[in-house]
């Protein structure tokens, strides 16, 4: 196989690009001053070498533990789970969260091959019983297998004797109750709050 | 290109490209299909979350002729089915029933693959751990039997002389049953096949309920059915979904910690 044969393979393997674009972006690296590919592949070298899962909460870091787990102004006894270590940008753009997270690097989905024992919920579930976290908050995906997820994520900490919770569930803000689907409108009246 | 409106089960579903997801749904008027739904990854798609796992519903589908990828033009859900995110037992038992109809239905256009797989997964929904894998066993047979796969239990598969009702026998994927004595010495390959097994499978095949025993009679019933479906299915890709099950079935208690 050729050079270029060879990286319009590897692109296409990613997500989000077919066979034409990784042509593009193949010829378009090739008509950059070689330097710059140069530095591309050596970023993506330091990348592979340097990062690595935080051996506490799974999340993708460079330190050990990450940066996260290691901040003394975050709540440590308070643990939110995600499915992706991508999730965890996405809670952090509220700035809202102090706690802490948990990856469990995907969400249980028995027919891609992905059961309890390809997640990490036993490390979780070590995690709380040694003791000092007062609440894990669910933040597993509203669909049939975040819910399935975040269901047994509860049950194998049960016993534990720390309040389980799950984020609220139903309309998205700015929609309009007219446009909502019906499961939506059933999860938001299930997930329903006091008002005071 | 031609227009289908039919009842639909959402059997799998998994994300495509950026907005996309690709979803396969059985289908009461043409088997088993695989849609794209496109933008439906986006925050005020069209889709919402109708398209989620094991929902039913009437798809909308532009049938594209030429290909194996046709299009979801919409899908109107009518029955969500959180419930089987109730409990592990529930939610790996109907992937492997789902599993077992997207590896064998897709000729299937009597719409019995869609009926048989829709009250199956009603019925785990509603059922307690400990019933969960009788009803899903019974259910998966069901689906076997629709498709016209239904082992042969009261004759012999090879020489189909009849088998006494109340005595061991061997059972023989290959055959496609259960053997005499005769012809399971010919062809040594089969498995001890107790009374009670044979009794329970039929009243499945018929579709009447039967409990199953202890979780040994369990497992033993788990690896009958997949070991059927490997040898019927022969194409050697593995049954993800069913070995989750199968392992789901003797682990994954809740955690015991003092
Ligand atoms: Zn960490
Ligand atoms: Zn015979």
């Amino acid at each position: 196989m050729s050079a270029i044969e060879d990286l319009v393979t590897e692109l296409s393997r990613l997500p989000t690009i077919g066979k034409k674009s990784a042509l593009r972006l193949t010829y378009h690296l090739l008509k950059q001053p070689p330097e710059q590919s140069r530095r591309l592949a050596q970023v993506l070298g330091t990348l592979t070498e340097r990062v690595r899962l935080c051996e506490r909460c799974f999340n993708l870091t460079e330190e050990q533990p990450c940066t996260i787990c290691k901040d003394p102004r975050r709540d440590a006894a308070t643990i939110c789970v995600v499915e992706e270590a991508s999730d965890i940008a996405a809670v952090e753009r509220t700035g809202e969260y102090r706690g802490v997270y948990h990856v469990l690097g995907g969400r249980l989905s028995p027919l891609d091959g992905i059961g309890p024992d390809e997640l990490t919920v036993t490390a979780l579930v070590q995690r709380v019983g040694a003791g000092g976290i007062r609440e894990v908050i669910v933040a597993t995906n509203p669909k049939l297998e975040g819910e399935a997820t975040a269901l047994y994520v509860q049950e194998q900490l049960s016993s534990l004797g720390v309040l389980v919770s799950r984020i609220a569930l139903g309309m998205p803000v700015g929609g309009d109750l007219e446009y909502a689907d019906g499961v939506t409108i059933a999860q938001a009246i299930a997930s329903r709050r006091q008002m005071r | 290109m031609r227009l289908l409106e039919s009842d639909s089960l959402v059997l799998h579903s998994f994300d495509y490209r950026e907005t996309s997801r690709i979803v396969r749904i059985a289908t009461r008027d043409a088997g088993v299909l695989s849609v794209i739904a496109r933008g439906a990854r986006r925050p005020k798609s069209p889709f919402g979350s109708a398209i989620d796992l094991f929902t039913s519903g009437v798809a909308h589908v532009r049938v594209n002729p030429a290909r194996d990828l046709h299009t979801l033009t919409g899908f109107d859900a009518t029955r969500s089915r959180s419930e089987l995110a109730g409990s592990l037992a529930r939610f790996t038992a109907a992937s492997a029933v789902a599993e077992l109809c997207l590896r064998f239905a897709n000729e299937d256009d009597s719409g019995r693959v869609h009926d048989a797989a829709t009250s199956v997964l009603d019925a785990i929904g509603v059922a307690t751990p400990d019933d969960v894998p009788a009803i899903a066993l019974a259910g998966a047979w069901r689906v076997v039997a629709e498709l016209g796969f239904a082992p042969s239990l009261d004759q012999c598969a090879t020489c189909h002389a009849d088998l006494v009702a109340d005595e061991p026998v061997t059972f023989d994927h290959r055959a496609g049953g259960a053997l005499c004595a005769r012809c399971a010495r010919l062809g040594p390959r089969g498995r001890l096949f107790p009374a009670e097994a044979r009794e329970t499978l039929r009243a499945w095949l018929d579709g009447t309920e039967s409990a199953l025993g202890d979780s040994s009679t369990r497992r033993a019933h788990q690896r009958l059915l997949r070991e059927f479906l490997e040898e019927h299915l022969a194409d050697g890709k593995p049954l993800r979904a069913f070995a989750t099950w199968e392992a789901q079935s003797f682990s994954h208690a809740p955690a015991e910690h003092a």
